[in-house]
């Protein structure tokens, strides 16, 4: 499909499954339709728009699919189906994704038919580089594991606080690892990008914070791995997700929606923008979010840049921040940059390149103990009165060692250690590690969050947990311990995670 | 008193199967000479022309298909082109019955293996844009019915065997029928251990050998007015009937997926069209792009109840007459090949279905010619367009 006008129709449709529904007869449609096909006349103006984005199927039948058509070769073989949502009100092709099927097994299609599934927002096959990247959300996983189904319920605001804070997060990674010494690493099944990160995170913080999606005036996407080198991760995000008003008849949210770029640290940089967005008086923005998300790049191993090829991991990470029902208040932050040119990548050329040993202490290191020192100064603060640190994550020893200069205790950092387990997310990591801190936190503790952006600076951090933290805690399932330590993980082999992140 | 909406006064084909050294042009000029000799009449004696090819214009990026046919017979004629040849015979049809032409050609060709190595992602687009989008191939659906089928009607254990076996035997059933056509894509027989041995060497249910080949071909008939139609032969077939129905397009949102609700609307029709009861039909040419729609078909037309015909055919093929049992009524069906064996160039397939039931009727098919007791009067001929999205019945009849 090589029909830009198609591709946007498609989309606008299959992103988020959007559908009608009779208010006369109650009959369901997938796609928007402006009459009932069974009340005819009268129901023109009597349809109600419904969509199946945050809902859960049933697939009724399937069979394996092992010639797939050209588009979808890459896949390899795959279920392939027909799933049926509200009863059986209305039923859509389906195929099942983070599947791997071998192609000399064989498989009984009735161990997977009757089972509940979830919708997932995927590429949906693979086109030439120079095309429009198609996704849909016509791609299922069980409902029942890695990816739990949750329902998205929108909650009336309880409380406004004094400062602007974080009111909801949600983090994704995907179910497939590498495993490699003591270390695992997220890696995306086949069809997954920083884009469908970047949108999957934020369901996550829409489902944990039960925040009205109209009423998110704004979307930051940090990114260094947008598979596109002009067309932004934000729109797409703001488009499936509804963020801001609705212009419903002409397929328009009444949002902004940026993608920033600085290396690791392209979403903490604009917390503090999405922060005082909320916090400004004059204009009516109640939420903003702000998402990192990326298919960390490296080239392969004998290639230079190859040495990232042991630490990238996949993932994004998404945060509401608002007034109201906040879970964790800004107290202070502080932010630094310097010309160093420690990690870069050309336009054109698909992996990033390092500067070596360059990239440790005049880099990393020298810009977050700056980053963490200064705002412990400002805010008259020393490392005991901070509960939680959290720094960027590229490998495993290096946060450790940036928290021990900055004075902080082994404890006072483990909960937002996650590398090891999910690997180096880049714009996902410290924001990550953040996450995984307030699934855990009490209320009333201090977390300190300092990131690095390589050319270079950082981004430091000081949130206060509120009370309200508690019950929110209990609107996620898929919280980041979850996705490091679950039963349905799925490790793969060294070619299977270049293809996979290679892509469609 | 019945009455003849049309009349088949010639038919005319090509071998089907891989013509890499010819046109579409020349195919269907095979045909159609073929077609007008077997009439006894020339090109100057038409009065129209209705073509059907199903996606020329993908394949061989062709545009205005009648062009081609103007400047190669020189002549000037009204021509149309549709989609399956049906949709051309039924259309030529209503012409003459409604008195606008005499004699007309109806042609169908298809250059499938001009584009082998898209076909499969070009017939899916066809079928369901969003069955495509999604990854189904043109191979899925089949298997998705079979599944609702086994589902619908709680079929488990040995009976499922006994269904694969049924489906399997099928394949050999119409292969065996095709090695006696000499116009058909696949003229070899395959033994059942063949048909299930491809299904298990692929982990599918279904496998190579239950579905119909990718052909080129070309076939064309005349039809005249049943006024005139003994001037030309003594052996006229009438077209009693001829009717179609039309399903969604994406098979999944459909409310009964056991089976095509547009195949049972169009048999239906066709048979009070005609005045005639399922028990009067002795031949039956069906669409069996699958093993699993000769199957299904039986069904939807109505020769076997439904969840039913798996043991009809399951007892008929276990020791094969040339014929299915169907609870103590004999039918012949696909004695061609079947599009299984005999091929499916997807726009001239029709004219084939119509091409054998024709000689059938007309006692001309040699070493396959059938004869059921109480002689052979009726036939029908059973075409889908899509995935059960299109179809059409014509029931023919000798004068």
């Amino acid at each position: 499909m090589s029909s830009e006008p198609i591709e946007r129709r498609v989309t606008y449709i299959g992103d988020r499954l959007k559908g009608s529904r009779c208010l006369i007869c109650g009959r369901e449609y997938f796609k928007i339709r402006r009459y009932c096909g069974v009340c005819g006349r009268k129901s023109f103006d009597r349809m109600e728009d419904m969509d199946l984005f945050y809902e859960k199927g049933v697939l009724e039948a399937c069979t394996v699919i092992r010639e797939p058509t050209n588009k979808f070769r890459k896949i390899g073989s795959y279920i392939y189906g027909l799933v049926s949502f509200h009863n059986g009100k209305v039923r859509v092709p389906g195929r099942l994704t983070d599947l791997i099927l071998k192609d000399d097994k064989d498989v009984d299609p009735a161990n997977f038919e009757d089972r509940e599934v979830a919708p997932r927002f995927r590429r949906r096959y693979a086109v030439e580089k120079d095309e429009i990247i198609p996704t849909i959300s016509l791609t299922f996983t069980f409902a029942d594991e890695y990816y739990p189904h949750q329902e998205y319920k929108i909650t009336k605001p309880k409380k406004v606080y004094e400062n602007p804070g974080i009111v909801g997060y949600g983090v994704y990674t995907s179910r497939f690892r590498i495993k490699e010494g003591m270390m695992e690493r997220s890696v995306p099944f086949i069809d997954e990008d920083a884009i469908t990160a970047a949108v999957e995170a934020g369901k996550m913080a829409f489902i944990y914070s039960g925040v009205d999606h109209s009423q998110v005036g704004k979307v930051y996407v940090g990114s260094e791995s947008n598979p596109y080198a002009v067309n932004p991760i934000a729109s797409k995000v703001a488009q499936v997700l509804k963020i801001g008003e609705e212009e419903r008849s002409e397929g328009i949210q009444g949002a902004d929606a940026i993608d920033t770029e600085f290396a690791c640290k392209a979403a903490t940089s604009v917390f503090k923008d999405a922060m005082t967005l909320v916090y400004y008086p004059k204009t009516p923005t109640k939420y903003a979010m702000v998402i990192g998300a990326d298919n960390s790049q490296a080239a392969s191993r004998e290639e230079p840049g190859g040495e990232l090829d042991f630490f990238v991991g996949f993932g994004g990470s998404a945060f509401i921040f608002g007034m109201e029902d906040v879970i964790a208040e800004i107290e202070g932050w502080y932010s630094c940059s310097s010309d160093t040119p420690d990690f870069w990548r050309r336009d054109l050329e698909p992996y990033p390149r390092h500067g070596g040993r360059f990239t440790g202490e005049p880099a990393y290191f020298k810009h977050i103990v700056k980053a963490g020192r200064k705002l412990m100064e400002k805010l008259n603060l020393k490392p005991g009165d901070i509960d939680y640190f959290v720094c960027h994550q590229p490998t495993p020893t290096w946060p450790t060692k940036a928290a021990a200069d900055l004075g902080f205790k082994q404890e006072q950092c483990i909960l937002g250690l996650q590398v090891a387990k999910l690997g180096n997310t880049y714009s996902c990591s410290s924001p990550l590690g953040l996450a995984a801190i307030l699934d855990k936190a009490e209320p009333h503790r201090r977390i300190m969050v300092v990131s690095y952006g390589s050319g270079a600076g950082s981004d430091a951090y000081s949130f206060i947990t509120t009370s309200q933290i508690k019950e929110k805690q209990n609107n996620q399932k898929f919280t980041v311990e979850y996705q490091a330590q679950n039963k349905y993980l799925e490790y793969v082999d060294y070619a299977t995670y270049r293809r996979f992140k290679e892509g469609l | 008193m019945r009455k003849a909406l049309s009349t088949i006064i010639g038919v005319g084909r090509t071998k089907f199967g891989e013509h890499f050294e010819l046109d579409h042009e020349d195919l269907i000029e095979e045909a159609g000479l073929v077609a007008l000799g077997s009439a006894g009449i020339e090109r100057k004696d038409l009065d129209a022309c209705y073509f059907s090819d199903y996606f020329l214009q993908i394949t061989n990026k062709v545009g205005i298909e009648e062009g081609f046919m103007s400047q190669l017979l020189e002549i000037h004629i009204p021509m149309e082109k549709m989609r399956s040849f049906s949709s051309a015979f039924v259309n030529a049809s209503n012409a003459i019955q409604a008195g606008k032409y005499d004699i007309v050609l109806v042609g169908g060709v298809e250059k499938m293996t001009d584009r082998l190595d898209k076909i499969r992602d070009d017939l899916m687009l066809l079928e369901d844009p969003w069955s495509f989008y999604t990854g189904c191939t043109p191979e899925a659906n089949h298997e998705l019915l079979l599944r609702e089928y086994i589902k619908k009607y709680g079929i488990s254990g040995d009976s499922i065997e006994n269904l694969n076996i049924a489906l399997a035997q099928i394949s050999v059933k119409n292969h065996r029928y095709a090695s006696r056509n000499k116009y058909a894509h696949l003229q070899r027989a395959v033994s059942l251990e063949g048909v299930l041995n491809a299904r298990i060497s692929a982990h599918k249910t279904l496998g190579l050998y239950d579905f119909a080949p990718i052909s080129d071909g070309a076939t064309a008939l005349i039809l005249a007015n049943p006024k005139i139609a003994k001037n030309y032969t003594d052996m006229p077939i009438e077209v009693l009937s001829s009717s179609s129905a039309t399903d969604y397009i994406t098979y999944p949102s459909r409310e009964d997926r056991a089976g095509f609700m547009a195949s049972r609307i169009a048999m239906e029709k066709a048979l009070r069209m005609a005045d005639l009861s399922i028990k009067d039909i002795k031949i039956s040419e069906v669409y069996d792009q699958s093993t699993m729609l000769e199957m299904i078909s039986l069904e939807d037309l109505g020769f076997s109840r439904r969840g039913r015909a798996w043991i009809d055919l399951y007892k008929s093929l276990e020791d094969f007459k040339g014929f299915y049992d169907l609870e103590g009524r004999v039918l012949f069906v696909n004695t061609d090949g079947g599009l299984k064996a005999d091929g499916n160039p997807l726009g001239a397939t029709g004219g084939a279905q119509i091409f054998e039931v024709v000689n059938q009727l007309r006692g001309e098919c040699g070493e396959r010619q059938i004869e059921p007791d109480g002689g052979l009067l009726y036939g029908c001929v059973h075409e889908i367009e899509g995935f059960g999205t299109k179809a059409y019945v014509h029931i023919l009849g000798r004068d």
